[in-house]
Formats: C-alpha cells, structure tokens, sequence
C-alpha cells in the first residue's frame, strides 16, 4: 500500500520534473520577442476571462490586447503563436464545458435544498424529487418530483431502443455483408440523409398523423403516448445506429470471414459466429449512441407528449405518454420562474449525468475493441 | 515569383480574416458584458435620454424636436398581447399617408374606422401620433418619427425584461403581480400598467360534444372538470353523451394558466387536473379539432367551427357567445375575461412612469381608431369608454387630451 502511494508520489514527481524541463527547454529555445507575445496573449487572454465572469465592461480591452499580441505573434513567429493559440482553443473548450457545468448545478441548488427529505433522521437534500411522485408547480402542496419525467424518460428510450437496435444491426448487417457495392454505395448516403431530417418534421408528423389515428385505434382518451413517441424517437436514432455499426462490421478484418468461410461454414455461420461476435463492442457502441439521442431527443417528444408530469396506470402503460426530463424544460422554460425554473435545471443535471454515463461506456467499448484489434478503429 | 506572391495573399487574407474575426468576437463581448452588467444604464441609454426636451415636456403642446430621444422602441411578451402589439407597430413603422385609406386615413373608397373621432388629420399615422406627444412629423412613408418593434415571448419573460430594463414595453396576458409574485405595492412603485384591450377566455369543446347538445355549461361543471371530479360527459347533468372527457389545460404557471385558476376555480394556486397541458393556442386549437370529447380554454381569436365556444352560467347569469345575446362572454363582466398588459418602468427620468415614445405610441391604441383596428379586428374585446379614458390619464404627461 505504502509502496504504492510512494510510486505514485514518484511518478508525479517525475512527470512533474519532465514538465518543468520540458518548459525551461521551451523558454530557452524561443525567441525573446516571440516568448513576449506569447505571455501577454496568454495572461490577457486570462484576464479576459476573468473580466467576463465578473462581467466587466472592460472585458475588451484585455480581449484587444489579446488579439493584438495574437496577431503580432502569427506575423513575425508564427510557429510559436500557433502552438499557444491551439492550446488556448482547446483549454477554452474545457473551461466552457466546467463552466456550464458548474452553472447548471448552481442553478439547481435551491429546489434540491427544498425537496429535502429525512431519512433515519437525517435530512438529505434532493431525496424527496426521487421518492414521491408528485410534480405540482401551482397547487399546495408544491412539488417538483422527478419521478414521471424519469419514468417517461426510460419508457421512451427502452421503446426507441426496441425498434432503433433490432432494425438498425439488421440493416447494417445487410449493408456490410450481403448488399452487393452498387446498393451500399447508393444506400449508406441515403441512411445518413435521413439523420440530417430535423425532429420537429417528425414531432409534426407525429402530432398530426400518429397521435390522433392511434388515439382512434387505441380507444383513447386524447391523444399522446409514449409507444408512438418512442417508435418516432426510434426511427430518428436509426440512422446512427445503422451507420455505427456498418461501420463496426465492415472493419472485421477480412482474413477472420476467409478463414472461417474456408473450414466450410455458410455466409449466415460466418456472420452470426465470426462477424457479430468479433464486431460486438463496436455494434453495442452503436446501439448505445442511438440510445444517448433517444434520450436527448427533445422536440418530437415536446409536440407529442401531453405535458402533464404524472406515472402512467400501471406503470407500464404505454398508451399513455406524460412528460420526459427533455420535454418538461422544452415545455415551461418560458412560463417558469423561481423554484420551477431551478427544477427544470435539475432535470438537465439528470440529463447531463445520464448522457456522460453514456458516452463514457461507448468510449470505453470503443477503447476495448480498439486493443482487442490493434487499433484499426 | 509568382509563388511568392500567392504565398503574399494568402498571408493578407489570414491577416484580414484573424483581424476581422476579432473585431466581431470584441463586438459580441462588449455587447454581451454591457446589456448584463448594467441594466440601469441600459434603459436610460433606449429609453430615457430626455434631459433635453423631456422635463420641460409637462406641456407637451411645445414642439421642440431637438434633443428628443426618437431611438427604437421596442417591446416584448405575451403570445397572446402580441397580435395587438405588432399590428399596431406595423402600422406605425409604415407610416402610411392619409391618403391611403385602407391602413389610415380616406379615399374614394374606403375610410379607416375611427377616422372621425380622430378629427381627420392631414398628417401621416406615426407623425400623428407622434406629434400630438411632441415628436416633430418626418413626412416620410416607412419613416415614422421613432421606429418600433414587438418580440414574441411570454408574458413572465416581458415582466422581467421591461423590470428589468431590457425593452421599453412589456407585454403580459396576466397581471404582473401574478407573473413576478409581486406584492401590489411594488407594482405601483415600479412599473405602470397600461391596459390596451381585453381578452375573452372562452372555453370551447370539440364538434361531437357541440353535436351532442352541449352548447352551455354552469361555471360549477367547469370547475368539476377541470377539477377532475367527472370524467365523463354522460355524468354531467342533463347531459346525454357517453364520451370521456379530454381535458386541456395551458402550461403551468402561464398567463392564461393563471388566469383561469384565479377567475374559474376560484383561486390562483387552485389545484386542476387535467389530461394534457399545451403551450400555445394554436396547439389547443389543433389538439381540440383533433380528439373526440375535448373542452379547452383559449383566446377567443383561436375558435371556429369545430372549436366551439360554449356559454356559460355563472351564478344565474348565462353568457352566451352570440354577440346579440342579452349577457355575452364579450362583456366585461363575463368572469373569463382578461385585460391585456402593457407595462412599463418607472424610472429615474420618468417618474410617470411613461417616456416621450411610449406615450405617443400607447395613445395609438387608445383611440376608437386603434381599438377597432388593432383590438376588435384581431378578435379582441375593446375597452368600453370609461376605461379608455382612465388609461389616456396615465399618458397626460405628455399628451393634451
């Protein structure tokens, strides 16, 4: 244990000694001129910043200086500049990322202090959200559960995944293996023209066409049900998924199909033996992204659904389709005020966790197959 | 050499694009850090600004046009507001001649309604207007003495930005006290409520209902459904239609939601359920065309043949929507009806409340000219008499009445 701290400690040390260098090296090899220009962009690039969160109107004048020093530099050493401004592009990125997420999780404090609940006598903020399902920004007793959105959040994905996963590995399946290349070519485009439709054509379609014949069909009472949003979040998902995993599929390495094909098996042994198993990280990763823009999946939901946040009798009735955490801020961000408007944000905190889970699990399958392959991903 | 020179250019326009790129990069932050950091400034930067003609401006009969603000005014809110608002901004930024007859004015063939009553100036409709609050006349079609524009919100989003100095004109269905959770206190220290016209809040059912025989309920059934107590139409009494009740209601906390609770279920914090809750008239309308058995609340200038407005019976008095009936849901009286908000801010330079432009602009609407054009004709209630001239009394600053 103890050894473990002190390599680690080393290790940092190490690292940290190499960076040191790594920058004296830096210093030392540059021109002065050029190093100047550099420390001033950099220092009123970050005086920038802070002049904007502390929303300054003299935020300009560093960000002048910034542009000026940015731009003597990529005249006269424009090798150095360009090293600094890319480094300043990327640390930018991080630093806005932080920064929404420290502005959503602020936001949302004060609805999560009121939605406190006690548990074995100790009070634990936020808990009472997750355990009553009660959602009533009006009417005593004010409640801002996020029970139902969840609920509706989970029914739709789990709908759009049944139809996006099934339909989308088949169709890539085909595209990969068994279409001969005049469809692929014609087709793959084709797939990927259909992701570009935007969700509000297939939100109105939905509101219009779907909704009102299944509330016909179904016998019921108004229109707005989660099977249908879920199987026009499906389609919408499609596309990717289809894509993904053609992607996945065609990059087996072609020696595996040979060598199983010449040991006698058929094209569908080979496939459902060789292919999908060795493709499966890559497949599953594609499902999971369809799966990630299911639950992002905002306007088709916002038109379709009926804006009521409440669980459906029983629980697993899809014929009845509420709210889901994208649609209830889609919904009210502009009639919210106060605790409402704080719960909305909360509703994009569990969006927020949610998505990252996600993205963090395709990546890590990606990583996986990448070393199981070789890294031909 | 001719490499040379390419590689030249290339360099010139990386250099032209960088600079460029910056200049609108530093535009966009000042811009940003200005409206955000200092919204006091703000507004008497669009706004106020009348130092020179504005406080000698109490008689307004003085036509001193050097020094008067004439920047944009602008205004924002309520969806429902919006149609009021915008036609007369349209109106006003084109200044049409008197000529023109359709939009103001006579002609051979045609005469604005109102025309009369205004005395039938020789000016252009903003120059009109403009001037009666002292603004000099530009003469100019599409050139009204200050331009004006109207943005679509809400109605807690044109409470807070007028609050908040962002527009000069705030729009709301609702009152701002219920918006912002005001005490009435601070209404009247902050912001002054100019009242333009009315809005009928009919509750409308789907064809089949109407078909059914449902042409009026009593306000307790309506309660009762929206309360969720009934859910079926057959158990409603004198009512024979065995149909599940759709019920539609508007988003949470809205204006129109707001509204409703307070004037209906006898409360604002009133508790409802309903089946669905939809965001805009438009959708209600759509969803109420669309489903079997459903009854809705909406702003009268949505309803048609298949979205019926029904009458209802409140205490004794029935209100129908035959506009000849004795009581109708037009009255004032009827207890769905709401007035429809321009707020704006009391400010430093305008204790009144009511800056130079607004005044010119407000008065527009507070003319048998305007109520018919800009209210009537977009299926609005026009204000009766007594109320129009309690709201040119806010104007009297700057206006001669």
């Amino acid at each position: 244990m103890t050894t473990d701290t002190e390599r680690v400690a080393s290790g940092v040390r190490g690292a940290l000694r190499r960076r040191v260098r790594q920058g004296r090296d830096f210093v030392d090899e540059t021109e002065p001129a050029a190093l100047a220009a550099v420390v001033v962009a950099v220092a009123s690039m970050a005086a920038t910043v802070v002049g904007f969160l502390l929303v300054s109107s003299l935020t300009v004048l560093p960000f002048m200086v910034a542009v000026a020093a940015i731009g003597y530099g990529w005249i006269r050493h424009q090798d150095v500049t360009a090293r600094v401004v890319t480094l300043m592009m990327t640390v930018s990125t991080i630093l806005i990322l932080a920064l929404i997420i420290v502005f959503i999780f602020m936001e949302s404090i004060p609805v999560i202090a009121y939605e406190s609940a006690t548990v074995f006598g100790v009070s634990v903020p936020g808990l009472r959200m997750f355990i009553e399902p009660r959602w009533d920004a009006v009417s005593e007793p004010v409640r801002y559960s996020m029970v139902p959105m969840i609920h509706g959040t989970v029914m739709v994905t789990a709908i759009a995944t049944a139809v996006a996963a099934p339909l989308g590995v088949a169709a890539a399946l085909f595209l990969s293996e068994i279409a001969p290349p005049m469809v692929r070519e014609a087709v793959k485009p084709g797939v990927e023209i259909l992701a570009g439709i935007p969700s509000i054509v297939y939100g109105f379609i939905g509101f219009t066409v779907l909704s009102p014949w299944a509330s016909t069909q179904f016998d019921l009472n108004g229109q707005g049900t989660y099977l249908f949003v879920g199987i026009v979040v499906g389609l919408m998902a499609l596309p990717t998924v289809v894509s993904v995993a053609e992607d996945a599929l065609s990059s087996v390495p072609e020696s595996m199909k040979s060598g199983s094909l010449a040991i006698g098996t058929t094209d569908w042994q080979t496939m459902t033996s060789i292919t999908l198993p060795a493709a499966f990280s890559g497949v599953s990763a594609a499902v999971l992204l369809g799966v990630g823009r299911a639950i992002g999946e905002t306007m088709a939901a916002t038109v379709m659904l009926r804006g009521v946040p409440r669980l459906t009798d029983p629980l697993y009735n899809v014929f009845y389709g509420q709210e889901t955490l994208t649609s209830i801020i889609a919904r009210n961000y502009g009639d919210a005020d106060g605790l409402q408007m704080d719960a909305l944000f909360v509703a994009g905190v569990i969006l927020f966790v949610t998505v990252l889970v996600i993205s963090i699990g395709s990546q890590y399958i990606e990583w996986r197959m990448s070393r199981k392959f070789g890294g031909e991903i | 050499m001719t490499k040379e020179t390419a590689a030249r250019s290339e360099f010139v326009s990386r250099r032209k694009f960088l600079v460029a790129a910056g200049a609108a990069g530093a535009t966009g932050l000042a811009g940003c850090s200005g409206s955000s950091s200092d919204a006091s400034n703000d507004a008497s930067g669009g706004s106020g600004d009348s130092s020179g003609g504005g406080n000698s401006g109490g008689d307004s009969g003085s036509s001193e046009s050097e020094g008067l603000d004439t920047s944009l005014l602008n205004a924002e809110g309520s969806s429902t507001v919006y149609p009021i608002s915008n036609k007369g901004s349209s109106y006003w930024n084109s200044n049409a001649p008197p000529s023109d007859g359709e939009y103001w004015g006579s002609n051979s063939e045609s005469t604005v309604p109102g025309w009369e009553e205004l005395g039938e100036p020789d000016m252009m409709i903003a120059d009109y207007f403009a001037s009666l609050a002292g603004f000099e006349p530009t003469e100019q079609r599409s050139e009204p003495p200050f331009p004006t524009t109207v943005g679509l919100s809400h109605s807690g989003t044109g409470c807070e930005a007028v609050v908040d100095g962002l527009v000069d004109i705030g729009n709301s269905s609702g009152p701002i006290t219920a918006e912002l959770d005001w005490s009435e206190e601070r209404r009247d220290e902050e912001v002054v409520d100019h009242v333009v016209g009315r809005d009928g809040q009919p509750v409308v059912v789907s064809s089949d209902v109407s078909d059914a025989g449902v042409a009026q309920l009593t306000g307790e059934q309506i309660r009762q459904i929206f309360q969720g107590e009934v859910d079926n139409w057959s158990d409603l009494d004198g009512v024979d239609y065995d149909q599940e009740i759709y019920v539609i209601g508007r988003s949470e906390g809205s204006g129109t939601d707001t509204a409703f609770r307070l004037n209906m279920l006898g409360d604002a914090d009133a508790p409802m359920d309903v089946d669905t809750r939809q965001g805009q008239n438009q959708q209600v309308a759509q969803l109420v065309q669309q489903n079997d058995g459903a009854i809705a609340y909406m702003a009268l200038a949505f309803t048609s043949e298949e979205v019926t407005p029904i009458g209802i019976d409140f205490e004794g008095t029935l209100y129908e929507p035959d506009p000849d009936a004795e009581n109708t849901i037009f009255d004032s009286e009827y207890p769905l009806n709401r007035d429809l908000h321009m707020y704006t801010k009391i400010t430093e330079d305008t204790p009144s409340g009511t800056d130079r432009r607004e005044a010119a602009f407000l008065n527009m609407f507070l003319t048998d000219f305007g109520q018919q054009l800009f209210v009537e004709d977009v299926n609005y209630i026009p204000l009766p008499t007594a109320d129009i001239e309690a709201e040119r009394e806010k104007l009297s600053d700057w206006i001669d009445y």
